[in-house]
Formats: structure tokens, C-alpha cells, sequence
């Protein structure tokens, strides 16, 4: 279980926060829903414990995570910039990170097969001479691979075609653990009924509802009674409603187009 | 150990950058002081074995600086994962630095080894004459004393980099120990006096004559007339040795701040 309390990050000596008052707990698989920009990538950098926190706490487990070394199969992310430990071929890099995770490298192939990356791109290719597509395929392959407790996945469908995305939901769906998961795509909804969901704009996160609760849910540009989530865009109050006005959630595709719509609504 | 040790000295020395500039690039001064510059050596032992210890002396700290580069290019350019790997695989922050120090000296020694034999090959092709070290465990116990300094010093150049949030600087910093190779290597032209003493890269090519040759170095101007300045072997192996001694102490003291700075802070650039 990861625990985040009364959590502020800010990069370097700015003094503005990317993440503000974030309370949280990941005790179960949960998608972090928001558009690009909205601090999801370092809501996860915090959350093993990569990034530099400002005020509040993060419980991983009940260690504090600023303390947490050498924890073998707590936490696995698909971050390239954290599995470029080496400049070595892919194959390698698996061997490597099975090695040093416990994780279990004749399942980081099947994954990689099942996403079109095939052996002969593993045995010739290093990290950074992969397509993005390839990339966040062999990342998240890598994540999965070491069967940690707990899995953070950043955008792990980003360049994925269709076909590929449906094959990786079916190895999270099966996945003996906690995965935290971030995308700005909503269609991912109707493939994860059973998870979590938390929406995060600005730096704050909001949430959790159960991810079946928002195969209906429509997105209002008023302050709604009753809503599902109330949250604040661009300095507006936005409501995520069961039924009534506004837009499907799942029509919107991506979360980026929340801002658009909140323009449009202080035009209209 | 863990498959990081080995496939970390695998990496390095596949390393394009470690092969042309450490091996070939002084392979090929070797060639030139043995084929050009070594015409004006008079063809008796003596003279030849003085010869072939001031080029080693010479020839191995450009060698040995160059793979210091590469070492602390390749820090900073991981020092991202380092984060992440120390915390949830069991490559422990203690264990990562043993395992990155025992590969980066063994490629140190590695590449000493191949400067060694090469040396001794072209010389004996060129003078006819096999020259040995006059003291080969003092030249041994050099080397590793060399290697070691020369990996703190390269860990503390990258870690400096990661504390002082000064990614812009890297490429510049990681070329320091070969800029200093180079100035040591300058010692045979110029007589740095108590600056001898001061470098440690004049140190290390000032034992590495010494246990070569089995005569006392001098501070410098080799190649130039005049008298020259006997060094004392003692104080030079003394300065190495503190040298080295202050650097694993500042590196550990960086390492642990190292821990407060955000990945997204460690650009690379």
C-alpha cells in the first residue's frame, strides 16, 4: 500500500508547486486520470521516492520513502530514464534488470513478443535507438517483468496501435499486484471496470471512484448537486456527473480537451 | 557480484570513446616515440631503458586519464537510474559503489596492462632490446594506487555535477582528468617544482618512472637542459595516497547528499 500525506513538490528553487496538497491511498490497481501537464509523471517520480518532496509524507508500505533503499520487489516503474542504468543492448538490459529486481526475464519476452517488439530488435538495439512505441513497450515490459508489489505505469499505451493495447490490458488485468497507472486516454475506462480511478488537474489530485462509475459520467462546466467529483480547472469548477448536462467523459477520447472545453465555456 | 559488475566492464571497455582515445590514440604516440623521436637515442642500454621508462611514465598517465574520462562521463550519464536502482533492486547504494569501483578499476587496470605490452613490443622491435621494470611489484602497486585515485577522482567529478545541480558543466568537468593527463605529460618539458608533488597525476608518472627505471624522478623539464630536481619517492607516493584517501571521503560525503537531489533535477546534457 502507498500512502501519500498533505504531499507539496516543486522543482529546483521555484517556489510554485507542481503537486499540491495531494492525500492519497494506493491500496489496490488505480488509474490516474488527467491531462498532459497536470503532474501526473511527478506524482510517480514522488511516489518511489525520485523526486525531492517539499511538505508532507509518503508511506510505502509504512516506510517512509525517503528512506527506502535496497527494497528488492516494492516498487518497479517503466521511467526509461530510470532503467538506462547502462548503455547495453536490450537484451541485455532485461538480463540485467531480472538480475537485479528478481524479476523473471522469459516473461519480459512473452509481453515484448505479444507487443510486436521482436528478438531481433532485443538483441540489436539499445535503448535509446528504439521507436517511441518500442520504448515505452520495452519499459513497461521490464516493469512488469519483476513482479514487484507494487507497478507504476506512466502512459504505458502511448504509440501503441489498438490491437497491442488490448493484448498489454489483459497482462494488467492478470497482474498479482498493485499497479498505478497514468494516462490522459479515456477510453482505457471501459477495459478497467474494476480499478480505481483519480483524476488529477493542476497538481491536485481528486478522487478515488470506483472506474465503473464513469462508463456514464459526463463532464459539466457548472457546479453540479450531487456530483460524482467536483475539481477545478483553469480556475473553473468543474463537475463530473452520473447523468444530467455536459459531455460523456468517455466521448472527450483525451483529458487534454478539458481545457478546451473549459474555454469554450468562459466564451460561451 | 551482480550481472551490473559484468556487464558494467563490458560496456566500458566496448566503450568507442575508452578504445580510440585511451588505447589507439596513445598507441600511436607510442609509435611516434619509438620510430621519430626515439632516432636521437643513443643505442646503448642504459640510455634506452631511461627512454622507455620516461615514456611510460609519460605515455600511460595520457593513457590512464583518458579511461578517467570516459569512467566519469558514463557516472553522470547514469546517475539518473542510480537513484532508482539503490532504492528497490538489491544493488544497495554500498554495493553499487563497490561493484562500479572494482569494474572501472579493473578496466583502469586493464588498459594499463595493454599499455604495458605494447610498450615493451614496439620498444624491443625498435631498440632490439626486451626492457623489463626494475621493480614490477613497486610498478603493480603503482598501478592500482593510480587506479583507485584515478576512479574517486571520476566519481567525485560526476557526483559534483549531480550535487551542484550543474548540468550545463558535465561535458566540460568530465574532460578534467585527461586535461590534467595532459598536464603532467607537459612535466617533460616543464619543471613544475613543487607542483610536482601537488598533482597527482604528476605523482602517478613520476612513480611509474620510478618503478620503472628504479631512478629517482624529477619534478620536470625532462627533455630540457640543466639541472634537474630529484623527487623523493616517499612524499610523492604519500601525496598520491592522501589524495586518494580525501577523494573516497568526498565521495561518500556527496554520495549521501546526492540522495536530496530530484531525478528531474539531473539533466543530461
Amino acid at each position: 500500500m502507498i500512502e501519500v500525506v498533505d504531499l507539496e513538490v516543486s522543482y529546483g528553487r521555484s517556489r510554485k508547486p507542481v503537486l499540491r496538497n495531494v492525500n492519497a491511498v494506493f491500496d489496490c490497481k488505480s488509474l490516474v486520470l488527467g491531462p498532459n501537464g497536470s503532474g501526473k509523471t511527478t506524482l510517480f517520480r514522488a511516489l518511489c521516492g525520485l523526486t525531492s518532496i517539499r511538505r508532507g509524507r509518503i508511506l510505502v508500505d509504512g516506510l517512509d520513502v525517503e528512506r527506502i533503499y535496497a527494497k528488492t520487489g516494492l516498487i518497479m516503474v517503466n521511467f526509461p530514464e530510470v532503467l538506462s542504468l547502462l548503455p547495453v543492448k536490450i537484451h541485455d538490459l532485461i538480463s540485467l534488470y531480472a538480475d537485479l529486481a528478481g524479476g523473471d526475464e522469459a516473461f519480459a519476452y512473452r509481453v515484448l513478443a505479444d507487443l510486436g517488439v521482436g528478438e531481433e530488435i532485443l538483441r540489436s538495439r539499445r535503448l535509446h535507438e528504439l521507436s517511441a512505441g518500442q520504448l515505452k513497450a520495452v519499459c513497461t515490459a521490464i516493469a512488469l517483468s519483476a513482479h514487484a508489489k507494487h507497478v507504476l505505469l506512466d502512459e504505458p499505451f502511448e504509440q501503441l496501435d489498438p490491437a497491442r493495447k488490448s493484448r498489454l490490458i489483459r497482462y494488467l488485468a492478470d497482474y498479482d499486484g498493485i499497479i498505478i497507472l497514468n494516462t490522459h486516454e479515456t477510453w482505457l475506462v471501459r477495459s478497467l471496470e474494476d480499478w480505481r480511478a483519480f483524476f488529477m488537474f493542476e497538481g491536485i489530485l481528486y478522487g478515488p471512484v470506483l472506474v465503473r462509475e464513469l462508463l456514464e459520467a459526463r463532464f459539466s462546466l457548472r457546479e453540479e448537486a450531487n456530483p460524482i467529483m467536483r475539481m477545478m480547472v483553469s480556475g473553473r469548477a468543474v463537475s463530473l456527473v452520473k447523468d444530467g448536462g455536459g459531455r460523456p467523459l468517455l466521448s472527450l477520447e483525451s483529458l487534454d480537451r478539458v481545457y478546451e472545453l473549459a474555454l469554450e465555456g468562459e466564451r460561451g | 557480484m551482480t550481472r551490473y559488475f559484468t556487464l558494467s566492464l563490458k560496456t566500458a571497455l566496448t566503450r568507442p570513446e575508452l578504445i580510440f582515445w585511451a588505447i589507439i590514440f596513445v598507441e600511436f604516440w607510442i609509435l611516434m616515440w619509438a620510430y621519430v623521436f626515439g632516432v636521437y637515442i643513443p643505442a646503448h642500454e642504459e640510455a634506452v631503458k631511461d627512454y622507455v621508462s620516461t615514456a611510460y611514465g609519460g605515455l600511460t598517465i595520457l593513457s590512464l586519464s583518458a579511461t578517467a574520462t570516459t569512467i566519469a562521463y558514463a557516472l553522470i550519464h547514469s546517475s539518473k537510474s542510480i537513484k532508482f536502482v539503490t532504492k528497490y533492486t538489491r544493488l544497495s547504494p554500498s554495493r553499487f559503489m563497490v561493484e562500479n569501483a572494482v569494474s572501472s578499476i579493473t578496466v583502469l587496470l586493464i588498459v594499463s596492462a595493454i599499455m604495458f605490452a605494447s610498450m615493451i613490443i614496439v620498444f624491443w622491435h625498435r631498440f632490439g632490446l626486451l626492457v623489463l621494470p626494475h621493480n614490477p611489484p613497486g610498478l603493480f602497486a603503482a598501478t592500482l594506487l593510480s587506479a583507485v585515485f584515478l576512479y574517486a577522482f571520476s566519481s567525485f567529478l560526476s557526483l559534483l555535477i549531480v550535487v551542484l545541480r550543474a548540468p550545463r558543466s558535465a561535458s566540460f568537468i568530465a574532460f578534467v582528468p585527461l586535461m590534467l593527463g595532459f598536464l603532467a605529460y607537459a612535466s617533460l618539458w616543464i619543471d613544475f617544482r613543487i607542483i610536482a608533488y601537488i598533482s597527482p597525476f604528476n605523482c602517478i608518472s613520476s612513480l611509474f618512472y620510478h618503478y620503472y627505471s628504479g631512478k629517482q624522478p624529477v619534478t620536470g623539464g625532462i627533455f630540457m637542459p640543466g639541472d634537474k630536481e630529484l623527487m623523493d619517492t616517499m612524499l610523492t607516493a604519500s601525496s598520491l595516497t592522501t589524495w586518494t584517501i580525501t577523494l573516497l571521503i568526498l565521495d561518500i560525503i556527496l554520495l549521501r547528499r546526492m540522495r536530496g537531489v530530484g531525478i528531474e533535477e539531473i539533466r543530461i546534457v
